[in-house]
């Protein structure tokens, strides 16, 4: 059996956002509702700064204590190593997102993609209103609807229920890579089976020296970090008293 | 006359409550002061102040069975009573807290034996039929041993449970303490002998009835047994505040710091501790019925703050990716929903209450 993870290496991602935005509209994740996220940090004080950026998502921890504090197994662990939910099983108890050290966890608080279910129109008998245009181009509740989600979740998820990054499970069971790894035109995201020792994340992993979120919290996550982008330079010297 | 008015606001807190669930299942949670951050808040508060304090009066109720003193008899059946009418109160605030309750069928198809958050459910589950089942017998059989014991057990089992649920959050470090599955009982326990003597002597009171010199004997014990284990519960308070203070990480620290001035957390320790303490240890004030009454209010409204209190101080800080674009501390203020909310659980309580006191002869001494 495999055991999904992924290599981020931070000096090819330029914090483009686009693994966010696909994530998205694979997913149909609502707004407010991240996926896909990011930690941004400045160090150091002005004209000494830096930015740095680090690409986030469900780390599909080994020991993941989302899935210890479930009570109804509706967050729960895939052989392949993936941290699958199921809504049909969610009470909406939101102790997973007590749970989660990383914050990756959303709670749908109200019906999702609020906006298109507006029946309203804007101009009337000039403007369609959202609801319509949904319906005009055959989508199902949001325009840019993808039916492909529904294969292992529900299509959108619904109000009451959390959701969180599968790894885009649908996608590997066809034998295609996460969409934010398709998607990154950086490649800076590498993603593959940790029991393999001939994959490409295990030779980065064995090449680099990488790091993973809050390891001291023993929940073994998925997600390598490895590298940091720096581009500066600087004369060679001892500092000086 | 009083008691169709009091009825009548029951009531009202009842349509209130029924309102707010029409809005919660219609409008979302987004009626609660939502944010991805705060996803604990003032009805999970509620909820474990309700069943905290129904848990410390199943301690009380068992003291005749478990501990074999006769004398607190005469409390026995009113107190199970008020352990039903409470926890039917925290199971309001509770359904009202969940997401999709409609699902916690899958508690049993799909349970999950590593979750405490399961344990307690079923815990809950089992006390509520265990209560029901024990004041059925007082009523009936007036007697109550082996479920009296049960009870007891039972109340054990919940309260410290409720401690492993929160001290499994390895991810917030102010949940992560050990320290609740001992705070939770005792504090349970203090409620429970607050809210006994409260309701009892508001009753009397209300209803006009004379307070009998045993029962006022025994009422001033109840006190004493509040003041010292409320000073008790006060020792431990104050260490986890100076253990927070002085000896923890730059994280614990930090969330202590803003603990420490948050108004729920000076409203438990000023109000529901050492203020009771002090009124429940003078002599002179524990024997009159507004010392005891007033004792009895302060520290539930102090428990009350500090369930809230607790609940909070492990979501106002934001984590990992929460954080982006996020004060460090997030601030909250509960919404007129989630008051309602408290509302709708206090009145079912006090409803449940009211007609068990007028129809179900809560003054019977089991034989
Ligand atoms: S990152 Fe959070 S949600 Fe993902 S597996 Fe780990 S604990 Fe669970
Ligand atoms: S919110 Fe849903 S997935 Fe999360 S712990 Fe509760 S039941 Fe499980």
């Amino acid at each position: 059996m495999s055991r999904y993870a992924m290599v981020i290496d931070l000096q090819r991602c330029t914090g483009c956002s686009s693994c966010s935005i696909s994530c998205k509209n694979e997913n149909n994740v609502s707004d407010g509702i991240y996926w896909s996220g990011k930690i941004t940090e400045t160090s150091g004080t002005f004209p000494n700064v830096r930015f740095h950026y680090i690409p986030t998502l469900c780390n599909h921890c080994e020991d993941a204590p989302c899935v210890r504090g479930c009570p109804t197994r509706a967050m729960h662990k895939l052989d392949n190593g993936i941290t699958m939910h199921n809504p049909k099983k969610c009470i909406g108890c939101r102790y997973c997102m007590i749970n989660c050290p990383y914050g990756v966890i959303y709670f749908n608080w109200s019906n999702p993609h609020e906006f298109w279910r507006d029946k309203r129109v804007l101009i009337k008998g000039g403007t369609s209103s959202p609801a319509e245009e949904t319906r005009k181009v055959g989508g199902k509740e949001i325009p840019y609807y993808n039916p492909e989600r529904e294969a292992t979740l529900s299509g959108i998820r619904a109000k009451g229920v959390v959701e969180k990054c599968t790894f885009c499970d649908h996608r590997i069971k066809k034998g295609k890579l996460p969409r934010c790894v398709d998607a990154c035109p950086a490649d800076a995201r590498i993603f593959g089976d940790l029991d393999d020792p001939k994959s490409q994340i295990n030779k980065l992993i064995g090449k680099f020296r990488p790091f993973r979120l809050k390891e001291s919290l023993g929940t073994k996550p998925g997600v390598f970090y490895i590298r940091d982008f720096s581009s500066a330079a600087y004369p060679r010297t001892k500092g000086g008293i | 006359m009083k008691l169709r008015i009091w009825i009548g606001l029951l009531g009202l807190g009842i349509l209130l409550g029924l309102m707010t669930v029409y809005r919660v299942y219609t409008a979302g949670f987004v009626v609660y002061a939502k944010t991805d951050v705060l996803v604990w808040t003032l009805p999970l508060g509620a909820y474990i102040f309700f069943s905290l304090t129904s848990s410390g009066l199943a301690f009380v109720s068992s003291i005749p069975i478990v501990f074999g003193v006769k004398r607190y008899e005469t409390i026995e059946k009113r107190t199970i009573f008020l352990e039903f009418a409470v926890l039917m109160g925290s199971f309001v605030c509770l359904i009202l807290h969940l997401g999709s309750p409609l699902k916690v069928i899958y508690l049993m198809l799909s349970p999950n034996l590593a979750s405490p958050l399961w344990w307690l459910a079923t815990l809950y589950t089992i006390y509520l039929v265990i209560i029901v089942s024990a004041f059925w017998r007082i009523h009936t059989a007036r007697t109550s041993k082996v479920l009296g014991v049960l009870v007891f057990l039972i109340a054990i089992a919940t309260s410290t449970t409720l401690g492993w649920l929160m001290g499994m959050t390895d991810a917030r470090p102010t949940l992560n303490a050990s320290f609740f599955t001992m705070y939770f009982p005792l504090t349970a326990f203090i409620s429970g002998l607050a809210a006994m003597l409260l309701f009892s002597l508001l009753t009397a009171y209300f209803s006009n009835r004379e307070i009998t010199q045993e029962k006022n004997a025994l009422y001033n014990e109840l006190a004493r047994m509040l003041g010292i284990a409320a000073g008790l519960v006060l020792i431990l308070f104050l260490w986890r505040s100076i253990i927070g203070g002085i000896s923890s990480t730059a994280e614990g620290y930090l969330a202590f710091k803003h603990i420490i001035g948050s108004i729920p957390y000076n409203i438990e320790l000023w109000l529901g501790l050492f203020i009771p303490s002090i009124l429940m240890l003078i002599p002179s004030i524990r024997v009159t019925v507004w010392g005891k009454v007033t004792a009895g209010a302060l520290l539930l409204i102090g428990m009350f703050a500090g369930r809230l209190e607790f609940v909070l101080s492990g979501v106002v800080r934001p984590l990992g990716q929460m954080a982006e674009g996020r004060p460090e501390f997030v601030s909250y203020m509960p919404t007129i929903s989630e008051i309602l909310v408290v509302v709708f659980g206090l009145s079912i309580m006090l409803l449940i209450y009211t007609l068990g006191d007028r129809f179900l002869k809560l003054e019977q001494v089991p034989e």
